[in-house]
């Protein structure tokens, strides 16, 4: 399993990407795997403001609804619209071309207090 | 075996009402507050819409569904629209699914082996369908499923028709499915020899423990 380690990652399997003031987030191929086959992603909205455990999005495959989590407190900047008709893109390139939205966030130094790779690694099942 | 409870409604229970107990047992399972805990109830007459839900799929207007005395619903859970009534059993599991568990495919087989296992005690031939959610007899469709998943807790679940007034399937396209035929245990077994409501609540708490391994403890809603 997969668990790049340039980013940073939360309990709930969300995974944050710092590129300049900006945070990429998307869930992870571990969460993605564990949802299967994606039929659906209901993302937010740009300019919306989210706290940190806030539900902010929804990926949904087979029967199951799952409700993303933002990992850091900001704006919303930016969200992944192409997935609204290409789900699937979760489930081939979580870390990549599948990630959800981007956050302006308030500090980015609340950053530091998430888990890095190796400590998310260490939540997952033994492969 | 994992130690949980277990509780049977014994008076339908309202759709929103439903949802709102669900998301309190939720929340306190998040926190290991409560440990996994399955309801199992009926609902008056609702159709429930999921999030991806198209509402070319409810086939009635809003009076229509006010003179068959159906309300309308729209649901956080996964799937397309379905109809409940007194007569369907409902199973609403709160579990924690360990990342060692199970991801939603598993979680979806272990449903419907809920539905298989139980009406096969009674001795209806049931199957699943590729690529289709759900449990089926040759007769047509007897369960439906459509759950959520909050911090990996379970919630919503699965329907099994044992004898629900059939009427309000009329008016929607069940999960979805264009053309497909919905039936009972009742429609399977017929009026004299479908078993009573309470006889289906006692299977389906026993069938729970082996598809889930756990080891359940019958209480009471206000023991909730």
């Amino acid at each position: 399993m997969q668990v790049p380690e340039d980013l940073k990652y939360t309990e709930s399997h969300e995974w944050v990407r710092l590129e300049g003031d900006l945070c990429r987030i998307g869930i992870t191929e571990f969460a993605q795997s564990q949802l299967a086959d994606l039929t659906f992603v209901d993302l937010p909205e740009v300019g919306a403001k989210v706290s940190a455990g806030d539900e902010v999005a929804v990926v949904e495959s087979v029967k199951a609804a799952s409700d993303v989590y933002a990992p850091i407190s900001g704006e919303v900047v930016e969200a992944n619209e192409t997935l609204s008709d290409s789900p699937e893109v979760i489930n081939e390139d979580s870390f990549g071309e599948g990630w959800l939205f981007v956050v302006k966030p308030d500090n980015v130094s609340d950053l530091d207090s998430m888990l890095n790779a190796e400590a998310y690694r260490a939540l997952l099942p033994e492969e | 075996m994992t130690s949980a409870r277990f509780c049977t409604f014994s008076e339908p229970l309202p759709y929103p009402e439903a949802v709102s107990l669900q998301k309190r047992l939720v929340d306190a399972r998040i926190t290991d507050g409560i440990p996994d805990t399955f309801l199992l109830l009926q609902h008056p007459p609702v159709i429930t819409l999921g999030r991806r839900a198209r509402t070319d799929f409810l086939l009635a207007d809003d009076e229509t569904l006010a003179k068959s005395g159906i309300t309308k619903q729209f649901s956080s859970r996964g799937g397309d629209v379905t109809y409940h009534a007194p007569g369907q059993w409902v199973l609403y599991p709160i579990l924690k699914l360990s990342q060692n568990e199970m991801g939603a495919h598993g979680y979806l087989h272990a449903l419907e082996d809920v539905a298989l296992n139980t009406a096969s005690h009674f001795g209806i031939q049931a199957y699943r369908k590729d690529g289709k959610a759900g449990a089926w007899c040759d007769q047509g469709k007897f369960a439906a499923i459509g759950f959520k998943f909050t911090r990996w807790v379970t919630s919503h679940g699965m329907s099994l028709n044992v004898k629900p007034n059939m009427n309000g399937f009329e008016l929607i396209v069940g999960c979805g499915l264009v053309g497909e035929r919905v039936t009972s245990f009742q429609g399977v077994l017929g009026v004299e020899t479908c078993p009573s409501m309470d006889a289906v609540a006692e299977v389906v708490a026993e069938v729970v423990n082996e598809v889930f391994q756990r080891e359940t403890e019958l209480i009471e809603p206000e023991d909730l």
